[in-house]
């Protein structure tokens, strides 16, 4: 095709015409290409010698410079894939000769493991006759490798036969670390929030578009990618969770305050999680209130936190039952006494009744005595089983006073065996305060006991215990066990709240450890103060929860 | 000996015990008085007349075994009956020793005068 003129269609550059001419003798071409876009990257061939029609030795210098600040570098091959040409620049940048530029396919210009890549592809594009894209790293002068982008394409004669290949190299090093990078932060992302159980979500409120991160479809139980509407995310809540669920979603639309809550997911498989969804608003692009926020898994926090409930009750009851035993002196005393009485009465009245006249009238009082008696051990029996029945915690009115001389009456025997003085100084009107009458009895019990037991061996001065309430309805209420016992002792004082800490030989030591426990869950604090002389002074205060 | 002049007194902290006890004691045919603790006993100055002792053994201050103590202390030796709701207490020998009988609250009415009966020939 000798002569003839190609008119290629330059994209970008408006009215730039080319001009072409076939030779089968391969003259140093200069080539011209602009690159618009990576995508748009169209190759001019300006032949050295052309018509000047247009003055085109001026139009040669002028590509000739275009050539020289393109970003990018030439190569030209043959229909066979053999080196034709390659810009000046090309060698500056790898250092090498020509000679060394066309021996690619066996040194190390382009990376050992890019060869094999790029040499299949050359191979492929030259068979297929199709656009060749490839991307391998190329070495520098200094031996740095660098990513460089390659574009071929084809030109061909007007029979459709391919004269030669253009090749357009760009370097995107900088580009391919930063994708490398972004891939790897992605990745570290995707395992953070795999590793965490934790997924993100975007949502637009104004388009109600929801966006999820790979880890939130996952705790949701959504294929990937699926677009979520407002049914599709109401299917994976829990149906006892739907009216939270509404109601949190209406609070976001109405940006009344930031997403934060707990719900239950239920997915396909019938799994149920809690989730806890945290969300910050902020302004979108078109002004739309946007929300971008976190879903995290706590099921196993949860369960965690049911048992440790249910291990805390266990404990309570436990440390009861101890009490139950240390008390077993004080209940056999209280009932063995009524009956006693019950006996003696019973006795009297059917002798007073066997007698010759019967004396009713003495009869009478007996009977009613042995009632009142048998009431009075019936009394102490609720008192027991109320205060040692494992029961969930509850919460009502509590008037610690009349808490505190049920104890104390209860345990008044034990107390006394060791012969001690109890005393107390009750304050009026002290107010009633929130909790659970059982626990905080039980609280008072294990001081009582403790103070009791404290003053078993002191035989050189009066023992004496003293039970003190004081309160009122700003500061809540307060109750002080004090003793002139043996007071505590440096070593245990750091200890003494510590489960399973007990000086006592029998004890099993979870008495204060549980106490402090209830008395914290009543937001109240419990410690303890040697006294100035004998002795020591436990306290627990209450604060007024209203 | 005239049962009738025979005065038992009973020492209990329980006031069940203070009320039924001298009851049955009077239906037994003796006289009764009860006194709430050790020292109300001690200062009543009854112990001139009491035939027999009926001691509660666990009381606040003064106890059962000590009052007998400090009443054999200034020459009174009256025949006792302890009477205590805590079994194991029988077996301390100065409780075993030093009494007529240990009864273990609650007893019943034969017990009680089987124990009065033992005491008095004691004497």
């Amino acid at each position: 095709m000798h002569g003839a003129s190609v008119r290629q269609n330059v994209t970008g550059m408006g009215a730039l015409r080319t001009w072409h001419r076939t030779s089968r003798r391969c003259c140093a071409y200069t080539a011209a290409a602009t690159a618009v876009s990576a995508e748009k990257c169209v190759i001019m061939e300006v032949a050295k010698t052309m018509p000047s029609e247009e003055g085109l030795g001026n139009r040669e210098s002028q590509y000739l410079s275009i050539l020289d600040n393109l970003p990018g570098y030439i190569v030209i091959l043959s229909p066979t894939g053999e080196f034709e040409f390659h810009h000046q620049k090309l060698s500056e940048f790898t250092g090498a000769p020509p000679d060394e530029l066309r021996k690619w396919k066996g040194n190390d210009l382009i990376h050992p493991d890019d060869l094999a890549g790029v040499m299949q592809a050359i191979e492929d594009c030259l068979r297929t006759g199709e656009d060749s894209d490839i991307e391998y790293r190329l070495k520098r002068f200094d031996g740095v490798y660098r990513w460089f982008n390659s574009r071929g394409r084809p030109q061909r004669n007007g029979n459709g036969d391919i004269t030669r290949w253009y090749f357009l190299l760009v370097d995107v090093d900088d580009r391919k670390r930063t994708e490398e990078e972004l891939r790897e932060n992605q990745a570290y992302i995707a395992e953070g929030q795999s590793l965490s159980q934790t997924g993100t979500f975007y949502w637009n409120t104004q388009t109600n578009e929801r966006r999820f991160s790979d880890e939130l479809y996952r705790l949701m139980e959504i294929e990937p990618g699926t677009v979520i509407t407002d049914e599709l995310l109401a299917s994976r809540v829990h149906p006892d969770d739907h009216q939270l669920l509404q109601q949190k979603v209406e609070a976001g639309q109405q940006n009344r305050g930031g997403l934060d809550y707990e719900i239950r997911l239920k997915g396909p498989s019938g799994r149920v999680r809690w989730v806890h969804t945290i969300g910050r608003s902020y302004r979108g692009e078109n002004g739309s209130l946007d929300y971008i926020g976190a879903v995290r898994d706590i099921t196993e926090r949860h369960t965690s936190e049911e048992v440790l409930s249910k291990l805390r009750s266990e404990l309570t009851h436990m440390a009861r039952v101890t009490s139950l035993g240390a008390l077993t002196a004080s209940i056999a005393h209280e009932v063995n006494q009524p009956l006693a009485g019950i006996l003696a009465n019973a006795s009297t009245g059917l002798r007073m009744l066997s007698s010759n006249p019967p004396n009713v009238g003495g009869a009478l009082e007996t009977a009613r005595r042995t009632i009142r008696d048998a009431n009075r051990a019936s009394d102490v029996i609720t008192r027991l089983r109320a205060l040692f029945t494992k029961k969930e915690t509850v919460s009502e009115g509590v008037q610690l006073n009349d808490a505190a001389r049920e104890v104390i009456a209860l345990s008044l025997t034990e107390l006394q065996r060791n012969r001690l003085v109890v005393l107390t100084e009750f304050a009026d009107d002290l107010p009633v305060i929130r909790g659970d009458r059982v626990q905080l009895q039980q609280v008072i019990l294990n001081l009582l006991l403790n103070a009791s037991d404290a003053m078993r061996s002191v035989t050189d001065r009066p023992c004496e215990l003293l039970i003190r309430t004081t309160g009122d309805l700003q500061n809540g209420v307060c109750v002080t066990v004090r003793d002139t016992g043996v007071g505590i002792d440096p070593e245990s004082a750091a200890k003494m709240f510590d489960p399973f800490y007990s000086t006592k030989n029998s004890g099993m030591g979870i008495g204060l450890s549980v106490s402090r426990d209830i008395i914290e869950r009543h937001g109240g604090r419990l410690w303890a103060e040697p006294n100035e002389h004998h002795g020591a002074s436990f306290h627990f205060s209450i604060p007024n929860q209203t | 000996m005239d049962p009738v002049s025979l005065l038992i007194s009973v020492v209990d902290d329980d006031e069940s015990v203070r009320e039924s006890l001298p009851d049955l004691l009077r239906e037994f045919g003796f006289m009764a008085k009860s006194f709430a603790s050790a020292n109300e006993f001690l200062v009543s100055r009854c112990a001139d007349k009491t035939k027999c002792l009926i001691l509660d053994i666990a009381m606040p201050g003064m106890s059962g075994p000590e009052l007998k103590r400090e009443l054999e202390r200034t020459g009174y030796f009256i025949p006792t009956i302890f009477i205590t709701a805590h079994a194991e207490i029988c077996s301390r020998p100065d409780v075993r020793d030093g009494a007529a009988a240990c009864l273990v609250k609650p007893f019943s009415d034969m017990a009680l005068q089987n124990a009065v009966k033992k005491a008095l020939e004691s004497t």
